[in-house]
């Protein structure tokens, strides 16, 4: 469905050099280039709900632009269906669903629903396609209460579910969605999760979604994709990137009584009383091997296994740039 | 409102996937159909918004008559008894002031910054996504937010000042139609100009003071801050190489019945070129606009 092929988007700036300010930086000309996505490669099937990770800069926006047709790479290519977005923009947009969590799509100072019956008559949707639609969206976001209200004087949350509302009303076959759940509160990031989820089973949308929630990730998407100055870090699996870099999972024991817990596989990284925690590799030992391990040789009153979590993943990959860019 | 075509459109889709059904409009003519329907929702939406500010319309009613009245002692007091000046009679300057004054809101002439605005809010890039005409989009706003100055100021400006003044009005039906087609024309061509000196925010960081100075510019050269028959000859002469006098003074000579036969025919063939000229200026523009931000990113 999405086909990219050493895509890079580079911005020309004028860049102050040093004292002088601005009159000074005119003069000079001096300028600097973004390389705000560079040599980026990869392919999205339909279908797909891909996680479209990176710290801040990354690239991630830049990226979502030129896949709506709304920037024009510098160079690489560029396909969706066969089509270059920013060459058939007309047809292309008709058939793509958009979100910006940082800005509405929605016109300011109309109220929900006539924004919703516009872009009916935008899209061209069809009367009884248009109102059934607004029907099955308006009950799973729970539009009903604000629909009369112009969009200027919604929530945050109010907004962006009128803007999944509004990016899906063409039932379009691609959806983008970038940092949807932005400064949502737990309900509403779920809500809208769900709602993302069951549009594309329902519906066989394919999503791509930036965030920072990495829950979003974690609830969402089964493939994951990490940028970090405009290159691709990684591409695959979620599980899979969790085993090459989440290291290690942890068994909390709960002993009868306090003792020394030395156990092969697995190291001790926390003791507080009766209360042991051992990290251990999956390579090294399964979760059951270890608890046996542990067991025969220590009472034990109650055991837990937690996963590495996503979150903790990413940040290492992160800080300490595993990946090697 | 319409059941039977809900069943009917969620039967189709149960056999082919309701992915893309705007392709089942029928060629060229089901497009243009569709346009011309945004078209008008669109301008329906703008007048809409206009008028549900009727206590604020008023207000700006009554302003205008006030302003209005007061041009009009002024201008008489010019004749200074003469029966006319520059060729217009006491009963003309009345109209003029009349016309002029109804005109305010319908061709925003103390200045437009929508657009400007929504550039500077970020949100045009949004509007660019759209599949429709951009330029197309906005002209279906100003048409409603046009409407709605012609019905709510323009129209009980003109019916209060008759009420209470002998003002002159067109005589032949012919004279009513050409009126009306320069109205529009006026109207079009306001949008034009309005929409091309929006534009320069797509370039500049705060294009207010190139706003303002177009703007003052259309007040001076048009004839809406006096006559164009008062400006000395060579301004007058000048004026005539630009659009500007076929925004207000054209239409208020329509109205008055100065321009007959072949001379209206002319005037209105030269308002028209001037709107196409523009327009097509101002699509080319448009367009320098969006490259500008498919390649720069704004
Ligand atoms: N129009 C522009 N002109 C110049 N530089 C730009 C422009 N747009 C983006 N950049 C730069 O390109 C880089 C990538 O920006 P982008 O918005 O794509 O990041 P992102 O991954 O979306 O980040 P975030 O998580 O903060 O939203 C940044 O260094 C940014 O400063
Ligand atoms: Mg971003």
């Amino acid at each position: 469905m999405i086909e990219v092929e050493h895509l890079s988007k580079h911005f020309t700036l004028r860049a102050p050099t040093g004292g002088g300010g601005a009159l000074r930086s005119f003069l000079s000309r001096e300028r600097r280039v973004v390389r705000a996505v560079d040599d980026l490669s990869f392919r999205v099937g339909a279908g797909e709900i891909v996680g479209y990770l990176g710290p801040n800069g990354a690239g991630k926006s830049t990226t979502i632009k030129m896949l709506t047709g709304l920037l024009v790479p510098t160079s690489g290519d560029l396909r969706v269906d066969g089509v270059v977005p920013w060459r058939a923009r007309r047809t292309y947009v008709a058939r793509i669903g958009a979100v910006f969590g940082q800005r509405t799509t929605l016109w300011w100072d109309l109220p929900v629903i006539e924004s919703l019956e516009l872009l009916g008559h935008v899209y061209r949707v069809p009367p009884g396609r248009l109102r059934s639609n607004l029907r099955e969206f308006g009950e799973l976001l729970g539009l009903g209460e604000f629909l009369h209200t112009p969009v200027r004087a919604l929530s945050l949350g109010q907004r962006m579910r009128a803007d999944l509302c509004a990016a899906l009303l063409h039932d379009p076959h691609l959806l983008f969605l970038d940092e949807p759940t932005i400064g949502l509160d737990v309900v509403a990031k779920e809500r809208i999760r769900e709602f993302v989820r069951r549009v594309n089973r329902e519906r066989g949308t394919t999503v791509l979604l930036t965030t920072h929630d990495l829950a979003d990730v974690q609830k969402l998407c089964r493939r994951v994709m990490i940028i970090d100055h405009g290159r691709l870090l990684y591409d695959g699996d979620l599980g899979a990137l969790q085993d090459r870099f989440g290291g290690e999972r942890r068994l909390v024991v709960d002993l009868a009584e306090a003792a020394d817990v030395e156990v092969e596989g697995a190291r001790v990284v926390e003791r507080d009383g009766p209360r042991v925690t051992l990290a251990f590799r999956r390579e090294d030992v399964s979760a059951s091997d270890l608890i046996r391990r542990v067991t025969e040789r220590h009472a034990v009153r109650d055991l837990s296994v937690l996963e590495p979590d996503i979150e903790g993943t990413v940040r290492e990959i992160y800080e300490k740039n595993l990946l090697g860019a | 409102m319409v059941p039977p075509l809900t069943l009917e459109y969620a039967g189709r889709s149960m056999t082919s996937p309701p992915a893309l059904p705007s392709a089942s409009a029928p060629g060229a003519r089901g497009e243009l159909l569709a346009s011309a329907r945004l078209f008008v929702e669109v301008a329906r939406l703008a007048l809409r918004r206009q008028l549900a500010y009727r206590a604020a319309a008023f207000a700006g009613l009554v302003t205008n008559l006030f302003f209005g009245l007061l041009r009009s002692s002024v201008l008489l007091a010019l004749l200074a008894g003469q029966d006319s000046a520059y060729g217009l009679g006491a009963r003309d300057l009345v109209t003029y002031t009349a016309l002029t004054q109804g005109l305010i809101v319908y061709l925003s002439l103390f200045g437009w910054w929508d657009l400007m605005q929504n550039v500077y809010r970020g949100d045009v890039a949004t509007d660019l996504m759209r599949p429709m005409s951009f330029y197309g989009f906005w002209l279906a706003q100003d048409a409603g937010r046009a409407l709605a100055g012609l019905l709510m100021r323009g129209l009980p400006l003109v019916l209060a000042y008759a009420l209470f003044f002998p003002i002159v009005t067109p005589t032949s039906p012919t004279g009513w139609a050409a009126f009306l087609v320069s109205l529009l024309l006026a109207g079009l061509l306001s949008f034009a100009y309005r929409f091309l000196v929006n534009l320069a925010a797509f370039w500049s960081p705060d294009a207010r003071g190139i706003g303002r100075f177009a703007f003052t510019i259309v007040g001076l050269l048009s004839g809406f801050l006096m006559p164009l028959a008062f400006l000395p000859g060579w301004l007058r002469e000048a004026a005539g190489f630009t659009p500007f006098p076929h925004m207000v003074g054209t239409v208020v000579d329509v109205w008055l019945g100065k321009l007959q036969g072949a001379a209206l025919a002319r005037a209105l063939c030269e308002q028209a070129a001037w709107t196409v000229a523009l327009v097509l200026l101002g699509r080319w523009l448009l367009g320098r606009a969006r490259r500008r931000l498919e390649i720069g990113g704004g």
